[in-house]
């Protein structure tokens, strides 16, 4: 083989469809050495193309030792230096810098973002020596054929170094918070407790952290306050209609009941309102509009959408999905897309309806991203059985991208207003009067429906019945990944590729638990701690000067060694400030890391003595876990329960609705069943008697 | 029986460590940890909002507030606390 010239890309699977896209049969010759897969294209000059695995670099500390802080020098090394368990990264990069000898020509072909810029230039300046200024640079958003040869014939002369240049700044600022709080963290809980146990926070962690504590206060510190609210069933030609008091909210039992007392006999229409409105076509989707609609169609958490899109992106179904743009450019060809969905069955009515236009426009957000346009079908058909996830996510995409095309939903709503000796009341009615968008979108779109009242003003309206509602009002809910995503996106911290994998760290930490997040005991104390000791860090201003910084490090308005100085900094005292007061900060979180240990154990609350917990226990002499009381210890409470010794035990937190005592699920196999402990329960006794 | 005992020994053992009566964590303002001692105000505060729509008592609004499903956990174990230390005034005072 004479001199080639070589194409790096991020993925295996990338590297296969590229080199199968510009190979002139589209059979590419699969080569493998140690295990590492590359392709010999044939075009009018020799191509290889070889992939990453990733990330192959990484952040790392310079000469300090591996378990002090504050750590302030770094360099660029081989993951394999800087992480256990990554070996195979050694291997690969010799594949890599071997293949790059006989090259005369490269091009970067990583995905156009920031990751898989620092990717590719990486691998050009370090296994290919100083490759990464006379490397060419492949732009693409969908890795269909068209696109790939087009990208590939018409590639851009240079690397994108602004792009580079904010992502190092990222990732070494990102690692500098990283490496020294959450050492600072670790080390001071371990010198206090003997024990490890990894203890992390970040740039974006503790603002997150923030944001969940806040909730988690305002939940646990919540005190309801009673209201009524006031309804009446009432008749309109014959049909039955509920009726709302005009005031939603009555602060008193008193001014209820003398309202329930005014409110008798027959009221009369005063007013009728009838509107018709527009509802427009929904934009198309972004990645964080995507990921918060499959958890509310689907309940997909943020990262398995993001991995079924990446999937999705790989077998060039869809475009990329790392973006935050909201724009769909006609160079995209609206036609031809619409034009091969219209093979899948399902579709074809609607592409043809939409093909029939005589223009197409796509209902555009204001949400731009310089490097990719929103998500949206290629056209492709998938080539392999779809598993249910990846199939939902390509559908609803296919369904979101054809209703950005529709023509806007026209409804109309109707409100009576009935007066009944001074005081009114409201009936209303809403209704789809055209479908448009809706149409393009089902079965995802959904409209309220409720029967519009026939009336005129002036008409008289039977009071059959008015009722008085006791209520309360609710605490705030809670955060779940997907609307504390939404909570990111909307105060602009992290990026749209690192934030599922931030709050899954939250997760991981064991600073969170549950969908519906509850931030832990270990969670309120590393917060406290940073917001005591270092109330910078997690503060939510100061993470989103240093991205506006990094943005402007993209856009040439700032260097990133300047940026980069600039959060050594903040750090420096930070650091130092976290080292005074090591021991006090060990001290507080090895308890928290004991509370929340035990936390984790706790089954409920022990319903023979009222004030311990139900917690699971290992016998010392028999290793056979049991359940018994916390008050046991100090020979106040005797409650013990046998517990089956196969299985996992899952804290579910539930009551037995037969008794109200705690339960534990038991999952053995595929049989998972809710436990009750009391012997006495009164479903237990149900169970009996009809075996009898 | 149980329960007026373990909170009688809990209080003790409470004042003798200075730690919150309601949790372990260190004792601050008004004989609660920082996190009670918070909660405690919002208890006192909401009362008044629950006066004038209810007419309530003190006590009766404590054991509304401890029995509700949406007060919060905090909420509800200062809540629970309150009602003990008043009975046991009661009992004393008896």
């Amino acid at each position: 083989m004479g001199k080639y010239t070589l194409i790096i890309t991020e993925k295996p699977d990338a590297a296969k469809r590229i080199a199968s896209a510009l190979d002139v049969s589209q059979k590419p010759k699969k080569k493998g050495d140690n295990g590492v897969p590359y392709y010999l294209v044939t075009r009018d000059k020799e191509i290889v193309v070889v992939p990453a695995l990733g990330h192959l670099y990484t952040v790392s500390a310079g000469t300090e030792e591996k378990n002090s802080y504050p750590v302030f020098s770094f360099n660029w090394v081989p993951r394999f230096l800087a992480e256990r368990g990554a070996q195979r990264i050694r291997v690969w990069l010799q594949v890599i810098t071997k293949l790059s000898r006989e090259a005369d020509a490269f091009v970067d072909a990583c995905d156009y973002d920031m990751e898989g810029s620092i990717i590719g230039y990486c691998i050009l300046k370090y296994a290919c020596g100083d490759k990464e200024g006379v490397s060419r640079r492949m732009k693409y958003s969908t890795l269909t054929k068209e696109e790939l040869e087009r990208s590939y014939v018409e590639s851009l002369p240079h690397l994108d170094f602004a792009l580079i240049e904010a992502g190092r700044a990222r990732h070494e600022i990102d690692w500098l918070y990283g490496i020294n709080l959450s050492r600072a963290l670790t080390l001071a809980a371990k010198k206090w407790s003997g024990k490890y146990r990894t203890l992390s926070t970040g740039r974006v962690q503790g603002p997150l952290l923030k944001f969940l504590v806040s909730r988690e206060k305002s939940i646990r510190n919540f005190v309801p306050t009673p209201y009524w609210q006031i309804k009446a069933h009432v008749k309109i030609k014959g049909q039955a209609y509920v009726a709302e008091y005009a005031k939603k909210i009555i602060k008193s039992r008193k001014d209820a009941e003398a309202i329930l007392n005014a409110c008798k006999g027959r009221g009369r229409v005063k007013k009728v309102d009838n509107r018709q409105f527009q509802q427009s076509a929904p934009v198309p989707f972004d990645l964080g509009a995507l990921q918060v609609e499959a958890y509310s169609l689907f309940g997909y958490g943020p990262k398995n959408t993001l991995n079924a899109s990446q999937r999705l992106y790989l077998d060039a179904l869809i475009s990329y999905p790392r973006t935050s743009s909201q724009k769909l450019p006609p160079a995209i060809n609206y036609q031809s897309i619409l034009k091969n969905l219209n093979r899948v069955q399902e579709y074809r009515g609607l592409t043809a309806e939409l093909l029939a236009k005589p223009a197409l426009k796509p209902n555009e957000g204001s949400r731009e991203d310089p490097a990719h346009p929103a998500i949206y079908p290629t056209g492709n058909l998938p080539e392999r059985l779809l598993s249910k996830p990846d199939r939902n996510i390509w559908d609803l995409i296919v369904r979101r991208f054809m209703a950005v095309f529709g023509d806007p939903a026209i409804r109309q709503s109707v409100k009576a207003s009935i007066n009944v000796n001074g005081h009114v009341f409201y009936v209303k009615g809403k209704r789809t009067l055209e479908q448009g968008w809706q149409r393009f979108y089902e079965p995802y779109a959904k409209s309220e429906e409720t029967l519009l009242p026939p009336v005129s003003e002036g008409e008289s309206v039977d009071f059959k019945r008015v009722i008085v509602e006791n209520k309360f009002t609710r605490p705030p809910s809670r955060y779940n990944p997907s609307s504390l995503l939404q909570k990111m996106e909307e105060v602009g911290i992290g990026t749209k590729s690192t934030r599922a994998d931030t709050i899954q760290t939250l997760y991981e930490r064991k600073y969170v638990r549950s969908e519906r997040m509850t931030v832990t005991d270990l969670g309120f104390e590393v917060f406290e701690i940073l917001k005591s000791h270092c109330r910078k860090i997690v503060s939510v201003e100061m993470t989103k000067e240093l991205e506006d910084r990094i943005n402007g490090i993209r856009q040439n308005s700032e260097k990133r060694q300047e940026v980069v100085a600039g959060a050594i900094e903040i750090l420096k005292p930070v650091a130092k400030k976290l080292k005074q007061k090591e021991r006090e900060i060990g001290e507080r979180l090895s308890s928290a890391v004991e509370r929340t240990r035990l936390e984790e154990s706790v089954i409920g609350a022990c319903p023979i003595c009222k004030t311990g917990k139900l917690v699971i226990i290992y016998s010392r002499k028999t290793g056979k876990r049991f359940v018994g009381c916390t008050n046991y210890f100090e020979g106040l409470c005797k409650a013990s329960f046998p517990l089956p010794q196969k299985g996992t035990i899952i804290m579910h937190r539930k009551n037995c609705r037969g008794c109200g005592w705690p339960t534990v699920q038991v999952r053995t196999g595929r049989r998972t069943w809710a436990l009750c402990f009391n012997p006495d329960c009164p479903l237990k006794e149900e169970k009996r008697q009809r075996r009898i | 029986m149980l329960q007026s005992r373990l909170s009688v020994e809990r209080r003790k053992e409470a004042e003798k460590n200075l730690k919150c009566p309601i949790c372990s964590r260190k004792v601050g303002e008004q004989g609660y940890c920082r996190l009670h001692a918070e909660v405690y105000e919002v208890v006192i505060k909401k009362y008044d909002r629950w006066k004038k729509a209810t007419e309530m008592s003190w006590k009766e609004y404590l054991r509304e507030i401890a029995k509700n499903p949406l007060t919060g956990e905090w909420a509800r174990e200062v809540a629970q606390y309150l009602i003990e230390v008043e009975g046991q005034k009661n009992v004393k005072n008896s």
